[in-house]
């Protein structure tokens, strides 16, 4: 059956060839929830497959399981027509597997010559050897890299050079690149392209992951789409437009289904925030948008689009530029805080899209960590602790939020993603803030508990709070938002009402 | 889940307590209770009221300056200068009794130096964010070295005619010394500090997710400068308590092991090196078993060496088992997800 799929989807230079890498019904479950599920993909020699999808929509979880460094839960992995299982990404190396990082995995300290050979070093390296090495290598892929400079000194689409160099000196049949032309000026991204149809010449088979469609579009002989773990359609690339990748990455019907419309009546107040040209080191670049009473804004953007960053930025997280770092205004009132209890004194809130990073105390109850958020601002805070208070706060957002109350005795810990989520949102809202950053509000949480944290992200906006929902997904900003900012590289590229906002113009905006 | 015993019940209100495993106080408490009738079986004259008293009274100077090193640890820092802390800010308050001070005033002065180098330890941590080990580390040489420069002899004694301020080293209330009152009346106040205020309440958050507490809004920067100068109050108290007992302060004990014995109880307890985790009731139980064990190996006339080899074995295995209940890898850090 797996068969008769990857022929109808056959690339005209394999269609005799056997594949070189085959998953078969791959799934990988992280606590409960699958971030692939029942994927088949194959991979020829001598061609290059892009891997196309949304943020979280399992293209890295499918490349780790594909490189050794994570394995998959159920299905099998078939390379040269053998099972295998890397335990670890260096078996997979020693099969000739190798991933090139979209942050090198380079020592910035160790010249080119030695980052090369780094992790074959025999035991005693002579150092005019190993530059000859490197330098024929170099020159034999054609590029340009002085062996001897340290890979800090050199630019990015030389790293990545040296890295390809890396692969290759490893005997790498198959490369997996993530996003190789992010940091790329276009001049190096044809050179790149060069480079890259040379190893498909050689008979390297590729996988190439990149947020940009045209260019997969443009050097992919077959293109696979994933949706939210799943694999909607691998396709000669030929066969393919940019529109037609887009909705089968954004699945209209499914999304429709479960997040149904939005809502429709909304009451815009007085303007309370205004971001005016914030910029901060290359992350957020003269960013401007104003945020209403009553109202939900959604932020749309890939990762890495500044999103995160300026959300940071208003709580005093991060800093903005000292010099031109535009302005911030609350209420008209400029502002720049130090560090977010300045901001959260002034009512406002970030709700952090890591929770267990950095958004609950593990070792504490749920009450515990409820009660902490309303005794660590202004008003909130009494020298001693008090039961009574603390139970009445808490009994008000479990029930407000539909907290599992079974679980009130264990640590947070214990808890369901869904319900850690929760106790993080009640932390952050029994501080009475009256503007709140929702950064990836449902990301790894149940789907039963999704409309619980979309009706209460409603409910804060009907109260007259200020709401900026920022969210990889797009059914999920279309079904909460009143107004729909998108960014891209650290600006806010695109405005729309809710109304008149689709996934395809967002998406649209978003990589382009 | 059950709370095994009474005195988990009356923290379990307000710190957390609730492990899946056995936690690591009641582990280390019931290894305590078998030692103590093992030895008080085969030990002649260990199971008397005086030997009892006489355990308890040896590991109250410990036991203080491991409710401050606990304090600190609970907050995911560390102070490795609470001995010179002691011992510096004593020295210089003695030797000015010798030089005419009178004693309330010397013991001020002794507060003083202490709480002033608290001060600068927090600072240091706080605002220079320069990495607790190294700068506590730093502080006590530097405390050593001034304290020597203002009173330089190994040895500054007390003078002999101030019982007053000899009491507390030295008194009897109803046959009990009081160095043991002491340290009861300093873990039973620690330990309603930390669990039933806010700053305590801070301190625990701090420890267990710096940058959780942060985006909560909690004001790390001062909170940590409170914390050190606790830590040099209690060393001040202990010192007290140190001087009633020996009539004297030795600066040797800056260059000793005593800093690692105090580490020592902390971490036997079950006060977490990850933060966040352990109470009051992990010292005093920390401290009973070195107790017990240092006390049987005096009357069974072990020599230090292997008093040391077992005291370095006991720590170990304290982090092994902190470890075992505290794993902190990539799979656990995604349950939940």
């Amino acid at each position: 059956m797996n068969d008769a799929a990857s022929l109808v989807a056959e690339p005209t230079a394999a269609k005799t060839r056997e594949p070189v890498l085959r998953i078969a019904a791959g799934s990988k479950i992280y606590g409960g929830v699958h971030a692939i599920e029942n994927v088949n993909f194959d991979l020829y020699p001598g061609e290059v497959h892009a891997l196309v999808g949304e943020n979280g929509a399992g293209k890295s979880t499918l490349c780790k399981a594909i490189a050794g460094a994570i394995q998959l839960t159920s299905g099998d992995y078939v390379l040269d027509g053998e099972r295998v299982n890397f335990e670890q990404p260096r078996d997979a190396l020693r099969a000739g597997i190798c991933m090139v990082y979209q942050e090198t995995s380079l020592v910035p300290t160790m010249t080119a010559a030695q980052n090369i050979e780094l992790g074959n070093e025999k035991l005693l390296t002579r150092f005019r050897t190993l530059n000859i090495q490197a330098q024929q290598l170099l020159q034999s892929l054609n590029f340009h890299v002085d062996p001897a400079t340290p890979v800090g000194l050199l630019g990015t689409a030389k790293k990545q050079m040296v890295e390809i160099a890396r692969a290759i000196y490893n005997k790498a049949r198959i490369i997996i690149f993530d996003e190789p032309t992010a940091s790329l000026t276009p001049e190096e991204i044809v050179h790149f392209f060069h480079l890259v149809r040379d190893l498909r010449a050689r008979g390297v088979a590729i996988i190439y992951i990149s947020h940009a469609l045209e260019e997969s579009l443009l050097i992919a002989d077959r293109i696979t789409v994933l949706r939210d773990g799943r694999l909607v359609i691998t396709a000669p690339a030929k066969t393919l437009t940019r529109d037609a990748l887009v909705q089968h990455m954004v699945g209209r019907e499914v999304a429709q289904a479960v997040y149904g419309g939005r809502r429709e009546t909304h009451h815009r107040r007085e303007k309370v925030l205004t971001v005016e040209n914030v910029t901060m080191g290359m992350a957020v670049k003269n960013m401007s948008f104003s945020v209403y009473a009553g109202e939900v804004v959604g932020i749309a953007g890939l990762i890495g689009s500044g999103r995160t960053e300026i959300a940071k930025i208003v709580f005093g997280a991060l800093k903005r530029n000292l010099v031109n770092g535009g302005t911030i205004r609350l209420r008209g009132k400029p502002i720049r805080y130090r560090v977010p209890r300045q901001a959260i004194d002034d009512g406002i809130a970030y709700i952090t899209e890591d929770r267990k990073a950095n958004g609950f105390f593990e070792t504490m109850i749920v009450d515990d960590n409820v009660y902490i958020g309303t005794l660590a601002t202004k008003k909130g805070f009494s020298f001693l602790l008090s039961r009574a208070r603390r139970s009445k706060l808490a009994n008000y957002w479990v029930d407000r939020l539909k907290i599992n109350a079974l679980q009130r005795k264990a640590r947070i810990i214990e808890l369901s993603g869904g319900n850690q989520q929760k106790v993080v949102l009640a932390k952050t809202l029994a501080q009475e803030p009256s503007i709140i950053f929702f950064d990836e509000p449902t990301r790894g949480v149940d789907v039963g508990t999704i409309p619980h944290i979309h009706a209460e992200i409603r409910r804060l906006a009907d109260e007259g709070k200020a709401v900026v929902v920022i969210s990889s997904y797009l059914p999920e900003i279309l079904a909460v938002s009143d107004r729909i900012l998108v960014a891209r590289t650290g600006r806010i590229v695109a405005e729309f009402d809710a109304a008149d906002a689709t996934q395809d113009k967002i998406l649209y905006a978003a990589v382009h | 889940m059950a709370i095994e015993s009474p005195v988990a019940a009356t923290e379990a209100g307000h710190v957390r307590l609730n492990f899946a495993k056995p936690n690591q106080e009641q582990i280390v408490l019931l290894i305590t209770i078998v030692l103590l009738v093992v030895f008080g079986a085969t030990l002649n004259g260990f199971a008397t009221v005086s030997n009892l008293l006489n355990l308890l009274r040896s590991i109250s100077i410990l036991g203080i300056l491991g409710l401050g090193m606990g304090l600190i640890v609970i907050s995911r820092g560390i102070d490795l200068s609470e001995v010179a802390i002691m011992a510096g800010s004593w020295a210089i308050g003695l030797i000015e009794v010798q030089q005419g001070m009178p004693p309330w005033a010397a013991v001020l002065l002794a507060l003083a130096v202490a709480l002033v180098i608290g001060a600068i330890n927090g600072l240091m941590v706080a605002f220079v964010e320069a990495p607790a080990l190294f700068v506590t580390l730093a502080a006590g040489f530097v405390i050593y070295g001034l304290a020597f420069w203002f009173a330089p002899a190994w040895v500054v004694y007390a003078p002999k005619d101030e019982p007053v301020l000899l009491f507390l080293g030295a008194g009897r209330i109803l046959g009990i010394p009081v160095p043991i009152l002491v340290f009861a009346v300093a873990a039973i106040a620690m330990q309603l500090f930390l669990s039933r205020t806010s700053i305590g309440r801070f301190i625990y958050s701090q420890g267990d997710n710096p940058e959780a507490a942060r985006l909560t809004g909690i004001p790390l920067r001062p909170l940590i400068v409170l914390e050190y100068v606790l830590v040099a109050l209690l060393a001040w108290l202990a010192g007290l308590v140190w001087i009633g007992t020996t009539g004297s302060i030795q600066m040797a004990i800056t260059q000793g092991t005593m800093i690692f014995d105090v580490v020592l109880v902390v971490v036997i307890g079950g006060i977490s090196l990850v933060g966040g985790r352990g109470s009051v009731y992990s010292v005093v139980v920390g401290c009973v078993l070195i107790g017990t064990l240092l006390n049987a190996f005096t009357i069974m006339d072990v020599n230090s060496e292997v008093q040391n080899i077992i005291k370095g074995v006991v720590l170990l295995a304290a982090i092994v088992l902190d470890n075992w209940l505290h794993p902190r890898d990539e799979e656990t850090a995604r349950q939940g997800d």
